[in-house]
């Protein structure tokens, strides 16, 4: 499964892509992992991770529009293609088994 | 007003620096919305530590730069553009022959007399400074102090030297040298060597001189050993094997043996001899007491400090140390010796103290001006050509510009330009330093290089600093040229500006500034030497031959033999002639008020016929008689100088006045009127007159006719052979040898009048060039006057008239600072010409001359060119 293999933090921001479902670019998906985590996260991260995904095919991005805040200047927007899906729902049937194989205690 | 609170600037600069810039846009939009967020969230600190710390974390694989560019800056070298930039500065140079010529030549002249000044000042500045040890090594000099003045001595008392390497711990060792001419023998070989030096065994721990042959601790311990440089074991032995040989030393003929070989000691050595004798052969065996002489000076002094020991401290124990060895002595003499050290480094250039040779460090500092001037006026040349022929090359400059030529490029074109130009010029002036040299050698009197490959070090610095000059005076040029506005300068509507007019003309200005002092200082000196040789010496120099002699019976028979030789009108003997060394005698001589006063006198002992023979007046008394039976012990002559300082108002009063020096007592029996015993940079000393002893008197001076000088001078060896058939026949003119006091002047002004020339000549092609200049852009304005009916006299008269303008203000400035500088210089002669106004008018004249001269050439065309030509072409 080498290529697919996904590491906690980009499962993380695969999942905060999704959430925010055609609204993810950079500064967006640090907000909602901080807020979501309730931790600090580096931008530099984030955008590491988001990189990896788009090189393993989980993540597309198209330039889009810019707003004042951003002080001019556009965002890249980011969408799960269905490959990443796949990874996603992949990953939760693992961790659904396993939950499930843990003995109920009586 | 929290909306336009910026994140911190560096950390966004960081970002684009590293930042890959496909990606630089969407980053930094991000990071601006999260420090928005953040400032409003959690303040002004928090957000820019979060900001910087999001920079930080973006220094990652994925951001840095990878990608290349979609559209390519224009790298900084292009090799198609240099080709191109080197293509068309060929092309300009091929083009514009006149001026290239004028800019190349100038300029290398400029370095070419550069790079050989700075030969000149570096071997002067490095004087001594091939001895390894030469920070410690200092010369230990004296002054004697007594009633009448003060000697300032570099010799020494003999006794010093050992006493303070006993008493004083802080002195290595020490080396005495002394300078003495001595004759030597072997076979048929006969030479009486001026350069040959006694010098102690320690001479090689002292000094840095390299034994090629022979052990250096005992190459000179014991008496009767020498030590002979490669030149004059040459020239004794030939190719043959000089260790051991022996070769017979003074006029007893005393053999002594060849215990080393050693390499010649560089020109730049103040200890410089072709055979070292060693110390002992005097000390021990020829006057084996003067090692205990405290009132006998003689040999310079050299002490070796040990490391980190402290000359100051040293020198503050020399008053006890001379009271308790030589206490009694100066008292009884009436005098007070005082020990001084002069660094060795400093000997050279610093020390006034008698010398062989020694320096000047004032000329050293006026030839390292003269230099920067040359340079200075060459590179102003350069200046002024380049933006001179600036609106020639407008049109090229609005064309590259138009394709999209950066103001940066195109200056980095004509710097490039400059530079390649200021190279060629390099090439030039070191081929013509190579060929110069030689020239330059005897020029200065002295080795100062043994030619251009021994000087690579100097190649390569006159290498960077041409490169330098090309960059520094390719600069304003370069500025100027590449701020041209495409449009007008395209349009054909193009003059230079005022500016840069004013500027030219400031220029030049400077340029003859420069040389108009030059040309007056050069006045100065030639007109100083002038007077010094036609000064009334007081004395007759002309025609006299001085023979080494020999002494008494000896002596007298050969005079007796010339004596009868046509040609040969008298002749005398004496113990020092004037321009030449003589002994200082203690002396005590009745003054005005009765007293014996005490001093150190200048001594000449000489015959009876000297004085008149020398033309020397007696203005009292009477001179030396055979007569007075009493002249040959008792009598005295002195002269006005000394009377003068005895207190006498006229020299008459003085006769019949008691002296007691050197072991004679009696009267003075005459008074002599002055005259220039030493050369016309001292004053009259007092002198005293005394006749031979049997042992001294060892110069014959002969009066011979102007006529058949050679003949009577042939005659006059060949006696010499007949009576003394083992020793060499040496003699010397008295004019040739009292004017050789003024060589360094002489140098001086020959050197000064080769730079001036020079610095006149670069000026005069930069004037060239801007005539020729301004005679091109005036064309049309000469056309017109001349349709209007200007005559070609009227037309020479305007072009000429900007010019002279120039000169004039740079004579103004010059004059003034010609005569302060000359004034100082002169104040170095005791007896001196004053700077004559005609002087001034010369210089002006000259300059004025040598720029019209220059200009006519061109202004002369074009008062002549026909004016339908230059109209036609509106």
């Amino acid at each position: 499964m080498r290529g697919t293999y996904l590491g906690e933090f980009e499962e993380l921001v695969l999942l905060a892509v999704a959430i925010l479902a055609g609204q993810a670019y950079g500064a967006a998906i640090t907000n909602e992992i901080e807020h979501q985590m309730q931790r600090s996260v580096n931008l530099g991260a984030v955008h590491a991770a988001l990189a990896r995904l788009e090189e393993k095919g989980l993540l597309t991005s198209r330039l889009g529009g810019a707003t004042a805040e951003r002080g001019g200047r556009s965002k890249r927007f980011f969408t799960v293609t269905m490959a990443g899906t796949q990874a996603l729902d992949h990953i939760r049937e693992i961790r659904n088994r396993m939950w499930i194989a843990i003995p109920k205690p009586a | 007003m929290k909306d336009q609170i910026q994140p911190p600037k560096w950390a966004t600069k960081l970002l684009r620096w590293y930042c890959a810039p496909h990606l630089l846009n969407e980053l930094e939009g991000d990071l601006h919305e999260l420090f928005a967020q953040r400032l409003h969230a959690y303040g002004l600190h928090e957000a820019c530590r979060r900001y910087v710390l999001d920079v930080f974390s973006l220094m990652r694989p994925f951001a840095l730069k990878k990608q290349p560019e979609k559209y390519p800056k224009t790298a900084f070298y292009q090799i198609a553009m240099i080709r191109n930039y080197l293509k068309i500065a060929f092309r300009n140079l091929a083009k514009h022959k006149m001026f290239s010529l004028i800019n190349i030549m100038g300029l290398s002249a400029g370095m070419t007399a550069c790079f050989l000044i700075a030969l000149y000042v570096h071997f002067e500045l490095t004087y001594d400074a091939f001895n390894t040890k030469a920070d410690r090594i200092y010369r230990v000099s004296t002054d004697v102090q007594t009633s009448s003045e003060t000697l300032r001595y570099s010799i020494s008392p003999w006794a010093m030297a050992s006493n303070m390497k006993n008493e004083f711990p802080e002195i290595e060792t020490y080396a005495r040298v002394q300078k003495d001419e001595m004759l030597f023998r072997t076979g048929d070989l006969k030479f009486k060597e001026e350069d040959a030096l006694l010098a102690d065994s320690t001479l090689f721990q002292v000094f840095d001189f390299r034994l090629l042959k022979g052990d250096p601790r005992t190459a000179l311990t014991a008496p009767f050993r020498i030590v002979l440089t490669e030149t004059a074991a040459r020239k004794y032995f030939g190719s043959t094997d000089p260790m051991g040989q022996t070769l017979l030393l003074g006029d007893k003929g005393e053999p002594a043996q060849v215990t080393g070989i050693m390499q010649d000691p560089p020109a730049n050595s103040q200890i410089r001899g072709d055979i070292f004798v060693s110390m002992s052969t005097y000390t021990a065996h020829q006057d084996k007491n003067i090692e205990r002489e405290w009132g006998s000076f003689g040999a310079i002094a050299y002490v070796l400090l040990k490391p980190g020991a402290d000359p100051v401290a040293l020198e503050k124990k020399f008053p006890a140390f001379l009271q308790n060895h030589a206490g009694k002595m100066m008292a009884e003499q009436q005098m007070q010796i005082h020990m001084l050290l002069e660094p060795l480094r400093n000997v050279y250039l610093h020390s006034t103290r008698p010398a062989d040779e020694s320096g000047n460090v004032n000329n050293v500092y006026v030839f390292a001006a003269v230099a920067l001037f040359i340079m200075l006026i060459a590179c102003i040349n350069f200046v002024n050509l380049t933006t001179a022929r600036s609106v020639e090359r407008a049109r090229e400059v609005g064309v590259r510009k138009a394709v999209g030529a950066g103001k940066s490029t195109l200056a980095r074109q004509f710097l490039a330009e400059s530079t390649l130009l200021c190279l060629l010029a390099f090439f030039i002036s070191i081929i013509l330093s190579a060929a110069l040299i030689p020239i330059f050698n005897e020029l200065a009197g002295k080795v100062v290089s043994a030619g251009i490959i021994y000087e690579l070090p100097f190649v390569a610095t006159l290498l960077a600093a041409a490169l330098l000059i090309g960059l520094l005076s390719g600069i304003y040029p370069a500025f100027v040229l590449s701020s041209f506005e495409p449009v007008r300068v395209l349009k054909g509507r193009f003059t230079t500006s005022l500016k840069g007019i004013m500027l030219r003309k400031g220029l030049v200005t400077v340029q003859f500034t420069i040389s108009i002092t030059m040309i007056i200082a050069t006045i100065v000196v030639y007109t100083q030497l002038d007077f010094m040789r036609g000064y009334d010496l007081g004395f007759s120099k002309d025609q006299t031959l001085v023979i080494q002699g020999g002494t008494d019976r000896e002596r007298d028979a050969f005079e007796e033999s010339i004596a009868s030789l046509a040609g040969v009108k008298s002749a005398t003997a004496s113990s020092a002639v004037p321009g030449g060394w003589n002994p200082q005698a203690f002396s005590k001589i009745e003054n005005k008020s009765g007293e014996m006063q005490a001093g150190n006198m200048d001594v000449y002992r000489v015959d009876y016929d000297f004085i008149p023979q020398y033309g020397l007046q007696v203005v009292a008394g009477r001179g030396f008689s055979k007569l007075f039976g009493t002249d040959s012990i008792q009598s005295l002559i002195i002269n006005e100088a000394a009377a003068r300082v005895l207190g006498y108002a006229s020299p008459g009063e003085a006769v019949g006045k008691r002296f007691d020096q050197w072991g004679r007592q009696g009267t003075i029996i005459g008074v002599v009127k002055d005259f220039h015993f030493r050369s016309l940079q001292e004053t009259i000393k007092p002198l005293t007159f005394r006749t031979l002893d049997f042992w001294n008197g060892k110069l014959l001076s002969v009066q011979i006719e102007g006529k058949n000088v050679k003949q009577t001078l042939s005659a006059i060896e060949n006696r010499w052979k007949t009576i003394h058939p083992d020793q060499p026949f040496s003699y010397y003119f008295l004019d040739e040898f009292y004017d050789r006091q003024y060589r360094t002047d002489e140098r001086f002004e020959a050197l000064f009048v080769n730079f001036a020339t020079l610095a006149i000549f670069i000026s005069c092609l930069g004037l060239l060039g801007l005539a020729s200049y301004s005679t091109v852009q005036r064309t049309k304005e000469i056309g017109v006057r001349k349709v209007m009916g200007a005559s070609a006299v009227n037309i020479v008269a305007l072009l000429s008239w900007d010019f002279l303008l120039l000169v004039g203000i740079a004579f103004a400035i010059a004059a003034p600072v010609a005569w302060f500088v000359m004034n100082r210089w002169l104040d170095g002669f005791a007896y001196k010409t004053s700077i004559h106004f005609w002087i001034f008018v010369a210089a002006a004249l000259l300059a004025a001359f040598v720029a019209l001269a220059t200009i006519s050439f061109q202004t002369i065309r074009a008062a002549m060119m026909n004016p339908v030509k230059s109209l036609r072409s509106e």
